[in-house]
């Protein structure tokens, strides 16, 4: 093991210092770039009404047994009927609507400002930090740790002898990437700070397609049984009265 | 819907508020939350921590949810100069916004000029022809300038989109009624009872809808409504007691000379009638001989 290494002042104040203030700022000027860019797209009035059928054919489907078998049937028919249902979606539709939706401009567009807003910042401060600060051991923890952590603390460095409570440069930058969103939360306010775990789960519902949730809404909706509730009610409001009137 | 026990912290903030208690803020978050209509109360309460500086900066940017709010009340009481001047201190703030125009329409609205007020919702539309509270308003316009088939039309445009809306179905619900259109309002009751399956409220109004239907099978769906509507607010609900009573003279007397056993299977009516004589004593001895006669009349104690 290396005796201890003394670290210089001036790293400390020319390394380790800036490189939080200029994260914290970097943070701050993608959140307001990212509000400029913010396009507050219409939604199609054809996806929501979508959703709000679904919506509603959920709720019969749940409460199905709480409505007369008459009342039932009938609207089952007024969403599931071959011929205009409502959940009914017409064959060789359903490609189409994929197509539409990732040939719609706007929505790539979206998507492409949020991601540059995020990847851009992004690499030009890791080329930065490693260009200016590369190799440098810019802070100690003041705890041991063991060897499993040298890839996440001494990151750019490959020494082995280093103890590993000593931090690299390059690890600062990531511990500062990834550790600044509480800060950021207390800057920007609770929902502004700049997630990007959020904005990746966004992404993964982008693929999203209503009208295959349409067809399964259908599916579940054609099997329910239908089995009136009420009647049951008659017997549990007598004993509920028995109760209330002794 | 405002619940038993939040009804109860309301009118407790409400005295404490009156006596000088402070927490009108609190108040005024509660009322919001609930879309309780105190217009009066938030008025009296808002309009003082709207003029002094020093509580309104307090407020932070919850200043300007106050200053909507005031707006409305003020509206809703008639004080349209009050409303007048929350409405420039919000048009300062956000001179472009959706919100605050619909909020001067809304001022439109309270003045009494429909034409005018439909004219600027129209406008607003045309940036944004999906938004909810304006084709809610137009729907308003419409019933409050007494012109009920086109507020229906309004209400069925909308929940064409939106229908997964239960206000709007309640509202349409209740012009139904108020049309004695009873078959419609019924669809919309059971709509409701569909997305909210546990509030006994929509039980009720839907069975009485059943039972001004007349008709026997109407008759016994009523009072299978009117028990549950029993058995989820645990007997407390007058209304619901009154119809299993109403219900099955009504059966009975549909179904005199034929199955009679068929009646005397469910002592459900006479359960009722006791559980209100009950209630009656309790809370109106007054009202309690009345009671008795019209029970005897019924013949519902074999």
């Amino acid at each position: 093991m290396a005796e201890d290494l003394v670290l210089d002042g001036a790293i400390r104040d020319w390394v380790l210092i800036p490189l939080s203030v200029v994260m914290v700022l970097i943070g701050v000027l993608r959140y307001f770039v990212s509000k400029l860019m913010r396009s507050s797209q219409l939604p199609d009035a054809k996806i929501l009404k979508e959703g709000q059928v679904i919506i509603r054919a959920r709720n019969l489907r749940a409460a199905a047994n709480f409505i007369p078998a008459k009342s039932f049937r009938a609207r089952r028919a007024y969403y599931s009927n071959e011929e205009n249902g409502l959940l009914h979606v017409p064959k060789g539709q359903t490609q189409n609507a994929q197509a539409q939706m990732f040939s719609d401009p706007n929505m790539a567009m979206d998507m492409m400002k949020k991601n540059l807003s995020m990847i851009i910042p992004q690499t030009l401060t890791f080329a930065w930090v490693n260009f200016f600060f590369s190799g440098f051991v810019a802070a100690k923890i003041p705890f041991p740790l063991t060897q499993r952590f040298r890839s996440m603390l001494q990151n750019g460095i490959d020494l082995s002898t280093v103890d590993v409570s000593y931090v690299s440069s390059r690890s600062w930058y990531f511990l500062n990437l990834f550790g600044l969103r509480g800060l950021f939360s207390l800057i920007l306010g609770e929902e502004n700070a700049t997630d990007d775990t959020a904005r990746m789960m966004q992404m993964g519902g982008f693929g999203f397609d209503p009208t295959k949730s349409l067809s399964a809404e259908k599916d579940s909706l054609d099997i329910v049984q239908h089995e009136w509730a009420l009647p049951k009610f008659e017997q549990r409001a007598e004993a509920v009265l028995k109760k209330f009137v002794s | 819907m405002v619940v038993a026990a939040e009804e109860k912290e309301l009118k407790r903030l409400e005295t404490q508020v009156e006596n000088g208690g402070g927490g009108a803020w609190d108040y005024l978050c509660l009322v919001r939350k609930l879309k309780a209509r105190c217009s009066h109360n938030v008025l009296k309460f808002g309009l003082p921590i709207l003029k002094d500086p020093n509580s309104r900066s307090k407020l932070g940017s919850d200043e300007w949810t106050l200053y909507e709010q005031v707006a409305i009340a003020a509206m809703d009481c008639q004080q349209l100069e009050v409303a007048k001047d929350c409405l420039k201190s919000l048009c300062k703030k956000f001179p472009e916004s959706t919100r605050v125009a619909r909020l001067e329409c809304m001022l439109l609205e309270a003045k009494g000029s429909w034409a005018e007020a439909e004219n600027a919702y129209a406008r607003l539309l045309e940036d944004n022809p999906l938004d909810q509270a304006i084709h809610k308003r137009k729907a308003a316009i419409a019933k409050a300038q007494g012109n009920i088939s086109s507020a229906i039309e309004c209400l069925n445009k909308y929940l064409e989109i939106f229908m997964a809306d239960h206000d709007a179905w309640r509202e349409l619900a209740e012009i139904y009624v108020s049309l004695q259109m009873y078959k419609q309002a019924a669809f919309c009751y059971e709509e409701l009872i569909l997305s909210q399956p546990t509030v006994p409220l929509y039980h009720l109004a839907y069975a009485e809808v059943l039972y001004t239907l007349g008709g026997l099978e109407n008759l016994q769906m009523a009072k299978k409504y009117y028990a549950s509507t029993i058995d989820l607010t645990g007997g407390k609900n007058t209304r619901a007691l009154f119809g299993i009573c109403l219900c099955s003279v009504a059966i009975g007397q549909l179904t005199k000379g034929r199955n009679k056993d068929e009646k005397e299977a469910s002592e459900l009516p006479s359960l009722a009638a006791t559980a209100l004589m009950k209630e009656y004593k309790e809370r109106a001895p007054d009202k309690l001989p009345l009671l008795t006669s019209t029970v005897k009349s019924m013949k519902l104690f074999s």
